[in-house]
């Protein structure tokens, strides 16, 4: 029954995309986002769906789109620069058919975020490109959070529509994406014009912030809670009131407090307590093994080569409470593992595509959060009552990036697609402010006159 | 059922976002914008950085 629903809605979506064909773009970033064909048990399971779509977006562009206003940043070629490093170590990988198992998901994220750059004409298309990827990620962060709510949830448990660990049904990165969007969601909320802001859409988007701030209470990934605490401080930068925010902030921190599982305090407090930590100590394994591994393989191993690691770590013995400590304990236990997951996007990068993809992918994000800085200084400067959308879209893009990079020290997502749409849409949106400030650029009297007399003669 | 309803929530909000969108002719066309009415923008000289040309410029 959900197949059939399902084969009728993208039906129906596409069908309107024939009249507007930059909505393919949109549906391609819907099906990218929720899977819709994950979600379904066998009609769209055999279907090509992201390629056919990618296809009729391309296509849409290519036939239906006004290429003069097309603009390329320096980001937007770091892109292809990174796309195609990243072939030729997946080329040379160490481990060659996991990493070809990677590039198949992977250039599909890169190629579809160079591709998005250049649709994004409008400032309406840019919002339609926020809402999509809100919309899309609620469809996941609603029933976590509800679930949540109901008492549901627990590390590696808490379900959201399918029990897959993969993409953004997985506990950390679904935390991490809730955390990133609550920026943008407080944008729309504010200077949406497809949604006008009114009390229906406050309501709505007070609602998902909290299902969002829930997600990494109901996965229990630490990860999501270092990001709310990343999220907390950004925004104290635009409070106007700072100690009155930072006093509500702490009340209702410790409010909240007793309403929280005890088993997600338990597993908080493991984050101070690290060197007891399992996950933590494998991590620092981990990224010590890929730093050597660098050393000897300053151009990468190619994707998945966090496959050959072999380590051995020492953790710090604690005592459950409550139980009696057996004299002979060691104060340290030996642990042996291998094919251990790098856990961090940093050592994802430098371990798969070493230092020149480590540092095209920092000078792409990086550069991301120094350009929304550029252009949120710039509008407020300029001041005009037309473009009053321009610099509060910026801080929350430049927060969600910021989010993102905090987050992603401590989780492999390096490659998220999600990630790279939210990239895509920073350089869209930056080409688009240029070109619009050369079309309203000021021209003194005199250079107006001899271009009007040049068109005269 | 909770599944449910969260998928019916936001394919319902997305399916109206784009029905909204397809109606908007500002998707694919804007008008240009008003133009500026002093220079803006990072590098521009005060009034005090001005130079008078020089009569054999």
């Amino acid at each position: 029954m959900r197949d059939l629903v399902f084969v009728g809605y993208l039906a129906a979506i596409m069908l309107l995309a024939f009249k507007r064909p930059f909505l393919f773009t949109l549906v391609y970033a819907y099906v990218d986002i929720v899977s819709p064909q994950r979600l379904s048990y066998f009609l769209l399971n055999s279907v090509p769906l992201s390629l056919i779509l990618f296809v009729l977006a391309f296509l849409g562009f290519m036939i239906g789109d006004d290429k003069r206003d097309v603009r390329v940043a320096p980001r937007w070629v770091l892109l292809l620069v990174l796309l195609a490093y990243c072939g030729y170590t997946t080329s040379v990988a160490a481990e060659a058919v996991a990493a070809l198992e990677k590039w198949g998901w992977v250039w599909k994220a890169l190629v579809f975020a160079a591709f998005l750059p250049l649709t994004l004409r409008t400032k309406l298309r840019i919002e339609g490109l926020v809402l999509t990827m809100v919309l899309c990620a609620s469809a996941l962060i609603v029933t976590g959070g509800i679930k949540t709510a109901a008492g549901g949830g627990g590390y590696g448990s808490l379900v959201m529509l399918i029990d897959d660990n993969s993409g953004l049904f997985e506990g950390s990165i679904i935390s991490c994406v809730a955390i990133t969007i609550i920026p943008l969601i407080l944008w729309l909320a504010k200077h949406g014009t497809i949604f006008k802001p009114d009390w229906k859409v406050r309501i709505y988007a007070a609602a998902l912030i909290f299902a969002c701030l829930l997600i990494p209470v109901g996965t229990q990934a630490r990860t999501g809670i270092v990001c709310i605490a990343v999220l907390g401080l950004l925004l104290l930068r635009y409070a106007r009131y700072r100690m009155l925010y930072l006093g509500g902030v702490v009340l209702i921190g410790l409010a909240a407090i007793p309403f929280l599982p005890s088993s997600f305090t338990e597993r908080a407090d493991t984050i101070k307590n690290y060197k007891a930590d399992e996950s933590a100590s494998t991590r620092l394994a981990v990224w010590a093994w890929t730093w050597e591994y660098v050393k000897e393989h300053p151009m990468g191993g190619g994707f998945e080569v966090y496959r050959q690691n072999r380590i051995r770590y020492d953790m710090a013995q604690t005592a459950n409470l409550g139980e009696p400590v057996p004299a002979d304990t060691p104060d340290v236990k030996q642990i042996v593992d291998s094919g251990r997951a790098f856990h961090s996007s940093y050592f994802e990068m430098l371990g798969e595509q070493g230092f020149p993809g480590l540092i095209i992918w920092l000078i792409i994000q990086i550069g991301g959060v120094w350009r929304m800085e550029i252009i949120q200084r710039m509008y407020r400067k300029r001041n005009r009552p037309d473009e009053a959308w321009v610099a509060p879209l910026a801080s929350a893009l430049q927060n969600s990036q910021i989010i993102y990079l905090v987050g992603s020290l401590f989780v492999g997502i390096a490659f998220q697609a999600y990630f790279f749409m939210l990239t895509a849409l920073q350089i869209g949106f930056d080409t688009y402010l240029s070109r619009r400030r050369k079309e309203a650029a000021w021209r003194p009297i005199k250079s107006l006159r001899s271009t009007q007399a040049e068109i005269a003669a | 059922m909770i599944d449910n309803f969260s998928i019916l929530l936001s394919h319902a909000l997305l399916a109206l976002a784009f029905w909204i969108l397809l109606n908007r002719a500002d998707l694919d066309h804007e008008e240009p914008p008003p133009p500026d009415t002093e220079p803006e923008g990072f590098r521009v000289k005060r009034p005090d950085q001005y130079r008078e040309p020089t009569p054999d410029a």
